[in-house]
């Protein structure tokens, strides 16, 4: 059947130039899961992969041609801008601190709120906002259809030359899914690799255990993130509903998702609002100004303050979240350069 | 009593939750897909359970059990839940995006003694804030893990 429908395609002219487009394997450690997130209609391919990572650098995509993905999400912050808020095309701020980029692969609904489900979803937002990079689909597509590259490329990734909305997320969206960050210190530690100091141990216990500074039940697992939404007690009144804004619930007000802690350190400032510059004012944060409301988590009232201390142990484990691999590969980087 | 019944379901599947109102959906492999409110819960048949919670204290809940929830979306309970319907299991989806799963046959009445509820009052009140309008509550269970806050979805499946 497959053979079939390469051999009608070869018939039309619209063939792939060296063979159908090869599958990308994505390599992660066991102790991530399988709970992984491909669409059916958009596996992973060694061509698609190449062309969302040309796309992501592209500024082609943005009117005025100034702005890429990676001018907001830049790999050596582990995709992240080192900015409270991000400037768009128009320099307008953007309403929120700007994400990082690694292991999408498990993550089901997108930004802050998880209003988008989806990649393929999400990268709508910042291609045709007006405030990011401001251009409708159409245009990018047309754009990259007069190019002398892109069509090539779109063939060998989609078997077709010609450029569409439609491919343009889903390229781009395979890129993003091989975003993988397992190479930190900490993993190497999983591994067997590396000996934590007393101070990095204790910390790594204070996170994980519900005895210590209860962290684990939110940021749990070797993969600090579970797809969860909790407000952490940043406001009594948040300013921004997050998640209430999207489901239209009152029990919603002021809940945002757990972020990754991935490469924690690199990625300042902290929380959606970017309100915190340094790792030790988020442990300040936990331990001491808790601000309480009726939809501050449960799991955050009544917590016992933590000793100096503790507070570093607990930021000496965050910094064993850096993967200088992750930010550093070759596979991720600007390929224009 | 049939009659009832129908009647009953009618009410349930026209009544669609307005965009503010707390609901519960029980959708996958129902004959009728069900949107939950606080209002239609009262009108069913009440059960109080027990449950220890976090603070080692046990307390009294009130709902409707799990297996009455599920016979009106036309779940297979009780003499249907056999051959390949034993490979189905519930997906407990929450608002702050928790879930946890159940095989049906943990559920259902005629395999365990135990009585599972979906909770709408806690010692005759309702439910506290951050854990209503509706929690599950699953009593004899050494943690209370599975027994989630802010219930919002039943989700029926075949393990494939
Ligand atoms: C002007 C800055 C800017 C640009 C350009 C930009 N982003 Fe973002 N990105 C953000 C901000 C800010 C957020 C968080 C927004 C929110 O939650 O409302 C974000 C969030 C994301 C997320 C969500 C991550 C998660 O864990 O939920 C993804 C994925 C993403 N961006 C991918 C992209 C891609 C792909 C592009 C290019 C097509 C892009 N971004 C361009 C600023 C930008
Ligand atoms: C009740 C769940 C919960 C617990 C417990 C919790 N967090 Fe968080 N955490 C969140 C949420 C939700 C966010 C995002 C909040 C926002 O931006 O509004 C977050 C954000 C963060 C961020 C910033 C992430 C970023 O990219 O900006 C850090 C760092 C962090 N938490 C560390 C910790 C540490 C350390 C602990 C333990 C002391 C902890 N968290 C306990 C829910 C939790």
């Amino acid at each position: 059947m497959v053979l079939l429908l390469i051999a009608c395609l070869a018939g039309t002219g619209s063939i792939w130039k060296q063979g159908p487009p090869r599958p990308y394997k994505v390599e992660y450690p066991s102790y991530f899961g399988n709970r992984i997130n491909i669409p059916e209609d958009n596996p992973l391919t060694e061509e698609g992969v190449r062309l969302g990572r040309m796309l992501f650098y592209e500024t082609a995509l943005s009117s005025g041609n100034r702005i890429s993905c990676a001018s907001c999400h830049k790999q050596e912050l582990a995709f992240t801008d080192g900015l409270q808020f991000s400037i768009g095309v128009d320099g307008t701020p953007t309403p929120r601190n700007s994400m990082s980029l690694a292991n999408l692969l498990w993550v089901r609904n997108f930004f802050w709120d998880g209003r988008a489900e989806g990649l393929e979803k999400q990268a709508e937002t910042p291609l045709t906002n007006p405030h990011e990079m401001g251009q409708a689909l159409a245009i990018s597509a047309q754009k990259l259809q007069q190019s002398p590259i892109y069509p090539a490329l779109f063939r060998d990734a989609f078997g077709s030359n010609v450029i569409t909305d439609n491919k343009i997320v889903k390229a781009l969206s395979q890129f993003e899914r091989t975003l993988i960050s397992s190479n930190s210190t900490y993993d190497q530690y999983l591994r067997g690799e590396y000996q934590p100091t007393a101070s990095e141990l204790n910390g790594i216990t204070l996170f994980f255990d519900p005895g210590g500074a209860g962290c684990g039940h939110c940021h749990g697992g070797p993969k600090t993130f579970s797809e969860l939404f909790h407000n952490n007690g940043l406001d009594s009144i948040p300013e921004d509903a997050g998640r209430k804004a999207i489901t239209g619930q009152e029990y919603d007000n002021g809940r945002f998702r757990v972020a990754t802690l991935r490469n924690i350190a690199l990625t300042a400032p902290y929380m959606h609002d970017g309100r915190f510059k340094t790792l030790e004012e988020v442990a300040d944060h936990y331990s001491d100004h808790i601000q309480a409301s009726a939809t501050l988590s449960p799991f955050l009232e009544n917590r016992q303050k933590l000793t100096m201390q503790e507070k570093k142990d607990l930021v000496a484990f965050l910094h064993l979240l850096t993967d200088s691999t992750f930010i550093t590969d070759k596979r991720f980087s600007n390929p224009f350069k | 009593m049939k009659v009832y019944l129908i009647a009953l379901l009618a009410c349930f599947s026209l009544h669609q939750a307005s965009a503010q109102e707390a609901s519960l959906s029980v959708t996958g492999e129902v004959t009728h897909p069900l949107q939950l409110t606080a209002a239609g819960l009262s009108k069913m048949k009440r059960t109080t359970v027990a449950l220890k919670d976090r603070d080692g204290k046990e307390h009294k809940y009130t709902g409707v059990t799990i297996p009455e929830i599920l016979d009106l979306a036309g779940v297979t309970t009780g003499k249907q839940l056999r051959g390949e319907n034993l490979t189905k299991y519930m997906l407990v989806k929450c608002a702050d995006g928790y879930e946890v799963l159940f095989s049906l046959a943990e559920l259902d009445t005629s395999f365990t003694d135990r009585t599972a509820i979906l909770a709408d009052q806690l010692e005759g009140g309702p439910l506290p804030a951050g854990k209503g309008p509706f929690r599950l509550v699953v009593p004899g269970e050494k943690k209370p893990a599975r027994s989630s806050f802010q219930v919002t979805e039943f989700i029926i499946r075949f393990a494939k």
